[in-house]
């Protein structure tokens, strides 16, 4: 065992969004028996709270557990210490990507074509979404993503919950990206209020 | 209740529960004038509920026995049964207190003989078991009832129920005109040794209390065990009556929880290993599991620790449960956490669950309130600058039996100096 280490605590803390709100942690683990995902998650939520107390930097901004978060809110409802859970675990995934550490390629890929749309059209299209979020891997992977879900996206277009045309950009879209840029400012300056 | 004489050098203690009786009795028998006012229709609290102590695992019935003598014989104790304080005003040396009383429906001339019960056919669940059987609307509160009187329900006393109970009483004991009295007293000093509620377990709802009939808690299992209690001591399933292989200890539901009670209730770890003695002895092949985030056994407590460590079916583990699921067709529950010192998830069955629920103080209810100082969770601290009112027990922290006399005797004193400077 190595001497402890506390200075990847301290960079938590200082520097990822709620990150000294773990501080708080007196892990009973309610959060990790809690999350609808912990048996898809490498650690559980209170794993990973120890891991940074215990200097694991490359174990934490390397795990999936900190992509995998869905925002159910059952672990930060349950939380006995009121620790902001939901918004530690996308502190570290945030935190992570601007690190290099991409934990999770495809739910980065995908959060990053979301976002793209939302700035560009104010809206989401699923069909454009889904096409850039399959194609983002090259023509096959895309072809092959397509065709797996080819059956729900059929289904969904014959129940009317996919338009055939696609969407158009909302009014105000200037308007939202001015806000959406001086949020993105705000989170440059370290702000977590966003 | 015009023969009641007090004046501002008495002392009124509210509350008539271990707390009480020890602050009472203390004052009383250093020649001071007390008067005791108690809401249930007997003395003796939460302790005349208790079927052992920890850590000697001996019965409460003696401690109060004893105390109940010295009660009898010091003429400077007077005690209402039934009792409750409306208002308090007034300020240290000189307070001018209200009591109610409600009707008990029995006089004096009760002798326990036991026909009204046995005429009377309404039921009602019995709030001396947490209502998990039940007693007739004319009835005794429990067997070792102090003042040993019999109570009617309000629910028949204008009723034909009620006339028939009380055309059953020889002795004339059941008095159906009886109603709400109400007296002011003068007394120089308070002590507030009113005492706690068990946590409200419903309140944890990721536990299911309330829906699922085998998760009970702490103090439902200590009338389970209780030899007066609604299964005579034996430990039984609620849902098919009985006897269990499993069983659970959840810690701290709802204590040391921000979304609940924030503090530690104190008691609870001990009260639970205690309780996995009761189980153990009875049930010699039965396995126990303690669920716990910290095992908070304080000083020579400890001791008691180690020992009930020291029983290979008695197996303690690290973990906050966050889920309870129920079998319907068993009455088997599952039990979800995370096994924090090995990283598991748990996965678990029992067919009993005991959620050990906290302590919640009963603050002062009146209005207005008198000038007391409280802590941010509503127990009652001491600031020299508000005298005249202690508390004493469990309304000043959540604590066991012995550190509860150990209060009442200091608020005893407390009490005597408010009186003393005078």
């Amino acid at each position: 065992m190595g001497s402890y280490d506390p200075s990847f605590a301290k960079e938590v803390f200082e520097n990822v969004d709620f990150g000294d709100e773990i501080k708080m942690c007196m892990q009973c683990g309610v959060c990790a028996a809690s999350c609808p995902l912990s048996l898809q998650m490498d650690h559980s939520p209170r794993q990973i709270f120890t891991l940074i107390r215990a200097g694991k930097r490359e174990e934490v901004l390397g795990s999936q557990a900190i992509m995998l978060c869905t925002s159910c809110y059952t672990c930060e409802v349950r939380c006995p210490r009121k620790i902001p859970v939901i918004d530690v675990m996308h502190g570290l995934a945030n935190y992570a990507l601007k690190h290099d550490f991409v934990p999770r390629k495809d739910t980065a890929n995908f959060g990053g074509k979301f976002w793209d749309q939302i700035y560009r059209i104010g809206r989401i299209d699923e069909k454009d979404l889904s096409r850039r979020y399959f194609f983002a891997e090259g023509i096959i992977e895309g072809i092959k993503g397509l065709l797996g879900f080819s059956d729900i996206g059929l289904r969904l277009f014959l129940h009317k919950r996919i338009k055939p045309l696609p969407e158009r950009k909302i009014k105000g879209i200037i308007s939202l990206r001015k806000m959406l840029d001086k949020a993105e400012k705000m989170r440059g300056r370290g702000g977590a209020s966003v | 209740m015009s023969d009641i004489q007090t004046t501002n050098q008495s002392i009124l203690v509210v509350g008539g529960g271990m707390s009480g009786i020890t602050a009472a009795l203390e004052a009383a028998e250093a020649g001071y004038d007390v008067v005791l006012v108690e809401k249930n229709p007997y003395l003796g609290g939460r302790v005349a509920q208790l079927h052992q102590y920890f850590p000697k695992l001996c019965p409460p019935n003696c401690g109060l026995e004893i105390n109940f003598k010295r009660m009898r014989i010091n003429p400077k104790i007077r005690f209402f049964t039934m009792a409750e304080v409306e208002k308090i005003s007034g300020e240290e040396g000189d307070y001018d207190v209200g009591i109610k009383i409600s009707p008990r429906y029995v006089n004096e001339k009760c002798t326990c003989c036991g026909k009204c019960t046995e005429v009377c056919e309404v039921e009602l669940g019995n709030p001396f078991n947490f209502g998990m059987d039940k007693i007739k609307a004319a009835y005794l509160p429990h067997e070792f009832a102090f003042p040993m009187r019999y109570v009617m329900d309000p629910s028949i006393a204008g009723t034909e129920e009620g006339k028939k109970c009380h055309d059953a009483c020889e002795y004339g004991a059941i008095d159906l005109d009886m109603s709400e009295t109400h007296f002011d007293l003068k007394v120089g000093a308070i002590v507030w040794a009113a005492g706690w509620e068990p946590y409200d377990a419903s309140k944890v709802e990721y536990y299911g209390f309330g829906e699922y009939k085998n998760v009970i808690t702490n103090v439902m299992l200590e009338r389970l065990a209780s030899f007066n209690g609604p299964t005579e001591g034996k430990i039984l399933r609620p849902s098919d009556g009985k006897t269990v292989k499993t069983v659970a200890f959840i810690q701290c539901a709802g204590s040391r929880d921000e979304n609940h009670l924030p503090y530690c209730s104190g008691i609870c770890c001990l009260a639970s290993m205690k309780q996995a003695t009761y189980i153990r002895e009875q049930y010699p092949d039965c396995d126990v599991s303690i669920f716990f985030i910290d095992i908070r056994a304080l000083d020579r407590l400890e001791d008691f620790y180690t020992k009930v460590q020291e029983d290979e079916k008695i197996t303690f583990i690290k973990s906050k449960i966050a889920n309870i699921t129920e079998d319907e067709e068993t009455g088997a529950l599952m039990l979800e956490g995370e096994n924090t010192n090995t990283g598991e998830q748990i996965r678990m069955n029992f067919d009993l669950v005991v959620l050990a629920t906290g302590m919640v103080p009963n603050k002062i209810n009146t209005a207005p309130s008198p000038n007391v100082s409280c802590d941010e969770y509503g127990f009652l601290t001491y600031d020299p600058e508000k005298a005249g009112i202690y508390g004493a027990g469990c309304v000043r922290r959540p604590t066991d039996v012995a550190s509860s006399v150990q209060d009442a005797t200091a608020a005893a004193l407390k009490a005597i100096q408010s009186i003393a400077r005078r």
